[in-house]
């Protein structure tokens, strides 16, 4: 039997080194002898992986068949307009959203959003694209997608990289809301050629300030936090 | 202590079609399938060590034959609108496996037949895993040991049932089946639950599919001796030795400031409230120690530790305790919440306030008792309480005749917890025998 000569406890006779401090077990008087087998064993065991393969293929199917049907359908029977785009995109959605999901559960978070992003980005398009012109597509469409999924991107972000406590993610979202209403505003008064002022987003841009200086309060006094959380626990 | 009687049909009525069994989760067992995650399930495993070499077929055949006495072990976990619950599984399985180096891996719930326990046997080892929600460390020694005593059975060696071996050929009593913590809920008042940051283990995290084990064996005859010297229980000592490695352990770090240390313990409440069921009943405890009042002796530690377990662990705390816990069920407003949002709360909760509770856990399932016939056959008892939620270290102790295993299962690569833990007992005059999984061990 070996003992370890800085932990002083006895080694089980298949370890090589002693497992709390690291030291080489050097024995001289067992180098020779037999090494009994260790107490577990030597293969690794991997999780059973649940199959979604079943869902991923209904899901295609029904999707695809809603598509091909109604496309179908629109060329051969109600062929006045190009009404099945819409449809096509909804599908188009639903497969991107639901891909992380049921396919490829491995997918970082920022990857999934950009594509959610780019989804609806393109079934608006193909609704601008039914319309009589694309221009609100372009100037108002496109832009409010872009800063509303940026926004969401670097609210997930700093919630999976940044430890944050439920207080700094209020804070977070109070300061993402107030600047995509401002954001929105401007677009709209830029699409209707309007001077660019703040409205009612200065509304929600002053009771969003107001939360969050009371926010930073909170966070800032130690106290005050405490009592918050002490309040607010569930 | 006098218990209100039960008023829910656990059994069905005789004649009722099987097809409509199936069992509400107990008040623990609601929260654990909530914090599954793709690299964390709440499993537990209890290894018996046999003096010969285990037979696969013959433990299969043991275990075919076993789990049919155990109802709430053989299911199935499905999804309510409001609750999730067990159903019976009559699909194949579960199959007995060679065992692995990485136990208590995730179990999905959908994978193994849906089952929700393992059986692994290496060389002269059976090793049973399961999932909590089926029911606590004393509901699947249960389990263990019935099926340890079948397997002797079939190797021809007769084992008359009693303690954790129950007859095979009763039906299960509808004690067995009930959960326990809704008939003891029974206090006036609803202590508040302690809710502070403690300290946090500070470590490498290991990559999936990593559990690090480190065993240690020792004589009960003389840890009781050294505890004695302390005035204090086997259990108390140990909890004292292992706040005295995390303070250790924090003293060693780079701090601006201390942080109080504290340890998760399950208490088995049948020990109090007298049940026999086989799904969880236990409720946590949680001995500190503030580092900010002071350096602390060992010795006061111990002291500390003794006199909180006298304070606390008694009929009326626990009962309040558990009336705490049942309240979320009780409350009618809770209850229509659609499981989701139950989920999303209950994880939030756990993750941000429960989990930063304690520095480590620790549970001791005490001196086993076994059938006097089946003594002579069995070496010793191992349990481990899993895979830890966050990086941490959680011990688990159990003992059988003079052999006490302690044994530490972590998910980190340092094992400075673990060193502090078992140089304290090496210097307490203490022998000490290590095994681990750890790299560094021959295969």
């Amino acid at each position: 039997m070996s003992y370890c000569v800085n932990c002083g406890v006895e080694l089980e006779a298949s370890l090589r080194e002693c497992p709390l401090c690291h030291t080489p077990v050097i024995n001289l008087k067992e180098m020779g002898k037999e090494v009994p087998p260790s107490p577990y064993p030597e293969n690794r065991g991997q999780v059973e992986e649940v199959k979604r393969k079943d869902l991923g293929i209904l899901l295609s199917v029904v999707l695809t068949a809603t598509g091909g049907t109604c496309l179908l359908l629109n060329l051969l029977v109600f062929n006045r307009s190009l009404w099945s785009l819409l449809v096509i995109g909804i599908c188009i959605c639903l497969f991107v959203f639901t891909f992380p999901l049921v396919y490829y559960r491995k997918m970082p978070p920022s990857l999934s959003l950009l594509a959610d992003g780019a989804a609806v980005a393109v079934y608006l398009y193909m609704i601008a694209y039914l319309t009589p012109s694309t221009t609100w597509f372009w100037r108002l469409g496109l832009p409010i997608v872009a800063i509303f999924f940026l926004c969401v991107e670097i609210f997930v972000f700093l919630l999976r990289k940044i430890p944050l406590s439920m207080l700094s993610g209020a804070l977070c979202l109070f300061v993402e809301i107030p600047l995509f209403c401002a954001s929105l505003e401007l677009l709209i008064r830029h699409m209707l050629a309007r001077t660019l002022r703040l409205s009612w987003s200065a509304v929600v841009l002053t009771v969003c300030v107001i939360i969050d200086m009371a926010l930073v309060t909170i966070l800032v006094k130690k106290r005050l936090r405490n009592e918050v959380r002490r309040r607010l626990h569930f | 202590m006098k218990a209100k009687p039960s008023n829910r049909q656990i059994n069905p009525p005789a004649g009722r079609n099987k097809k409509d069994i199936w069992y509400k989760l107990d008040l623990s067992a609601t929260v654990y399938p909530t914090l599954q995650r793709r690299d964390f399930s709440s499993v537990y495993r209890l290894s018996v060590t046999l003096k010969e070499e285990i037979d696969p077929s013959l433990l299969q055949q043991a275990l075919d034959r076993t789990l049919p006495r155990f109802p709430t072990y053989k299911v199935a976990i499905r999804k309510g609108l409001f609750w999730r619950y067990l159903e019976p599984n009559n699909r194949p399985g579960p199959f007995v496996q060679g065992d692995i180096k990485n136990p208590c891996m995730p179990m999905r719930f959908k994978a193994n037949n849906r089952y929700l326990i393992r059986i692994y046997y290496y060389g002269r080892r059976i090793s049973l895993e399961a999932h909590h929600c089926l029911g606590d460390g004393t509901g699947g020694m249960c389990l263990l040991q019935t099926l340890t005593a079948v397997y002797l059975g079939l190797r021809g060696h007769e084992i008359t049932p009693s303690g954790f071996v129950v007859k095979l050929d009763e039906t299960p009593d509808p004690e067995e089946l009930e959960d326990a913590y809704m008939r003891y809920a029974t206090a006036k008042v609803k202590p508040p639950r302690p809710a502070e940051k403690t300290y946090r283990i500070r470590g490498t995290k290991e990559p999936f599919y990593t559990l690090n084990i480190v065993d240690g064996v020792l004589s009960v005859k003389e840890v009781m001796a050294v505890a004695k010297r302390y005035g204090a229980t086997i259990t108390e000592y140990l909890n004292a030795v292992l706040l005295y490695a995390l303070l250790q352990k924090q003293k060693a770090e780079f701090h601006l400031k201390y942080k109080p240390v504290r340890i998760a313990m399950p208490v088995n409440l049948r020990r109090f409230f007298p049940s026999k069921t086989l799904r969880n009943f236990i409720t946590m405890v949680y001995p500190s120690i503030d580092p900010r009042l002071g350096d602390y002796s060992f010795e006061e530690i111990v002291t500390e530790v003794h006199n909180y377990m006298r304070y606390y662990i008694n009929v009326k705390f626990l009962c309040g305790d558990i009336t705490t816990n049942a309240a979320t069920k009780h409350n009618f407003l809770i209850r229509i919440v659609p499981l989701f949002l139950k989920d999303l709360v209950v994880r939030t909760f756990y993750t941000r306030v429960q989990d930063k509770n304690s520095s480590a856990g620790l549970t001791n399932m005490g001196a086993l008792q076994v059938p006097q016939d089946m003594k002579p056959f069995i070496d010793r008892f191992d349990i481990y309480m899993g895979q830890p939620f966050s990086s941490r270290t959680n011990c688990a102790i159990i003992s059988f005749e003079d052999i006490l295993t302690i044994n530490f299962a972590s998910s980190i690569v340092e094992a400075d917890v673990e060193r502090y833990f078992f140089r304290k007992l090496v210097q307490d005059g203490i022998h000490v025998k290590i095994e681990s999984n750890r790299e560094g061990s021959l295969p």
